[in-house]
């Protein structure tokens, strides 16, 4: 199923910031866990991901430090902080919102 | 044979050229790609298989480009003042700017102390051969130390550089020097090539015998010396203009500037110069290649048309001692010219139009160090042996050694014998020879020549 672009516009933030909250990590383990979680339905590209990672550390709901991969490679990665935190709980809060409406229309709809 | 190294770099260097990235952009895309192929390889496919499909599925970098420049949007100035890649980085750069501020002053107040105590001014007659060659040790100390810290070297590495400082300003102030004062003026002008070279030490930090590593210093100091100029035409406008309002209401200030703007200017000048520099290192395409790339041309047909028409008409310009030092910096200045297009070179690229271009100004160069040598051995043999003449014969050799090595380097690069990283491998060792020659013209001609 191909998910429209405005959703997973409207649900990167979010993702990232909950991805972010299991614990820090970089650019393609982020892609992987999100294909990962969505079971395979969300597949993001780099140049979607990128750029919002970009635009979350301006905005100083996370931040991001140099640090070497296992493999002794230097990999950029990124963490969550204070202000990332509440911001993922207003996003949740929104999220319910919406959630829970769109569940109590469908389910009217199919008692009718 | 596929390179997965070579064929990445050249990735990353089209995302350079052709995209709206910051270097950390390129460097976070590169690991990604990396580590795509990497989990593609462990999945059993071959590198080059990986390296194609990683790259395919990294998608259409023009629009992922395109992406990236509507974050990316600040002007390129912006880098140029403060340029943190990342939020840690923020931290680290303002603990510079204070850095830079505090060695400013310190740098500073140490010019003020000998005439404090020893009643040495700046401005004295009798103070003016103590200035001259102690002034690089008011400053260089201050540089080694933003990067001694910067590097977060060892307790050994700061003992041995700040010793050195300390053992070079010992000696050249216990040295007596009897008039001419030929040898304390020769030492006077070696000492800070050598204390420069002593603060790449600190620069490089704890690989100071790698190629890399001295390649990233010579490209600093052609990029410190660009901004020095730029940041010191900003010092003198500021202090022009200090003068000239308050003269217009009758108050003369110059006294002023020049016991406090001369010397504070000064010093934080050549501060802020090294963290711009240290602090845009690689984000801004450097401008020493830049303007190397675009004299070359220009100093080859000039010194070609001089060999010709020195030929033609058989008049050697040598006679004049001036004259000779004048060529002597000329040989100097081409050496930059063909270090820098050196040093902004891909290591893997083919060789192009540059590299031939680098040959025939090395050769030339050559020619007229031949010619150079040839008038200092001359006035060597008649007018007897000088510390001056001495340091000539020495500094063309080094030169002579230095195009010679280089042009027998590139024969063997376009024949295909050697590739371009041992050219660079063979220029970064040559540092020594300086190093070595410095020192020698610094210490011990004051000794062989009986301190005159």
């Amino acid at each position: 199923m191909n998910v429209s672009k405005d959703l997973i516009a409207a649900s990167a933030t979010p993702l990232i910031l909950a991805i972010l909250k299991e614990n820090d990590s970089y650019g393609y383990a982020i892609i992987k866990r999100v294909k990962e979680m969505s079971e395979n339905e969300l597949i993001w590209t780099e140049g979607m991901l990128y750029p919002v990672l970009h635009r979350l550390e301006e905005q100083l709901l996370i931040e991001s430090y140099w640090n070497k991969s296992d493999a002794g490679r230097q990999r950029k990665y990124y963490r969550i902080n204070e202000r990332g935190l509440a911001e993922l709980e207003l996003q949740k809060k929104q999220w319910e919102v919406v959630h829970s409406a769109l569940a109590r229309t469908w389910s009217e709809e199919s008692q009718l | 044979m596929f390179d997965l190294e070579i064929q990445i770099h050249s990735w990353s260097d089209h995302l350079r050229a052709h995209g709206n990235f910051t270097e950390a952009d390129i460097h976070e895309l590169e690991s990604h790609l990396r580590d795509e192929i990497e989990d593609l390889v462990a999945a059993g496919l071959t590198p080059d298989e990986s390296f194609l499909i990683s790259v395919k599925r990294l998608g259409n970098l023009d629009a992922v480009s395109h992406e990236f420049a509507k974050v990316n949007t600040e002007s390129l100035w912006r880098h140029l003042l403060v340029e943190p890649t990342d939020s840690v980085a923020k931290k680290g750069n303002r603990r510079d700017i204070a850095l830079v501020v505090v060695f400013a002053l310190l740098a500073g107040t140490l010019f003020k102390i000998p005439e404090i105590f020893f009643g040495l001014g700046l401005n004295d007659q009798n103070a003016e051969s103590f200035y001259f060659k102690n002034l690089s040790l008011f400053i260089l100390p201050f540089i080694a130390a933003f990067f001694l810290i910067k590097r977060k070297s060892d307790w050994r590495t700061w003992l041995t550089i700040l010793g050195i400082f300390a053992l070079s300003a010992l000696i050249i102030n216990i040295y007596p020097s009897f008039s001419p004062h030929n040898t304390q003026i020769l030492s006077g002008l070696h000492l800070p090539l050598f204390l420069w070279l002593i603060v790449g030490v600190a620069y490089i930090g704890r690989d100071w015998l790698d190629s890399k590593g001295r390649m990233n210093f010579i490209r600093f100091t052609g990029e410190a010396a660009i901004y020095g100029v730029l940041v010191l035409a900003g010092v003198i406008v500021l202090g022009l203009f200090t003068q000239v309002i308050f003269a217009a209401i009758e108050i003369d200030v110059s006294r002023f500037l020049e016991d406090y703007l001369i010397v504070y200017g000064g010093s934080a000048a050549a501060l802020i110069t090294v963290y711009l520099v240290e602090a845009k290192k690689s984000v801004v395409e450097n401008f020493a290649p830049v303007l190397a790339k675009i004299f070359s041309p220009l100093f080859l047909a000039v010194m070609a048309a001089f060999l010709t028409v020195m030929l033609i008409t058989g008049k050697s310009p040598f006679m004049e001692r001036d004259f000779l030092i004048g060529f002597d910096l000329m040989l100097a200045l081409v050496l930059g010219l063909v270090l820098y297009v050196i040093s902004s070179r891909n290591d893997h690229q083919p060789a192009n139009w540059f590299d031939y271009l680098n040959l025939a100004l090395i050769m030339t160069a050559l020619v007229i160090d031949g010619v150079a040598l040839s008038a200092i051995l001359f006035r060597l043999s008649t007018f007897g042996i000088t510390p001056n003449k001495l340091a000539a014969l020495g500094e063309n050799l080094v030169l002579l050694g230095n195009l010679g090595g280089l042009a027998w380097m590139y024969l063997g690069y376009f024949k295909g014998k050697y590739d371009f990283i041992k050219l660079e491998k063979w220029q970064t060792s040559y540092l020594s020879v300086y190093f070595v020659w410095t020192a020698i013209v610094a210490f011990i001609f004051p000794i062989m020549f009986g301190f005159y």
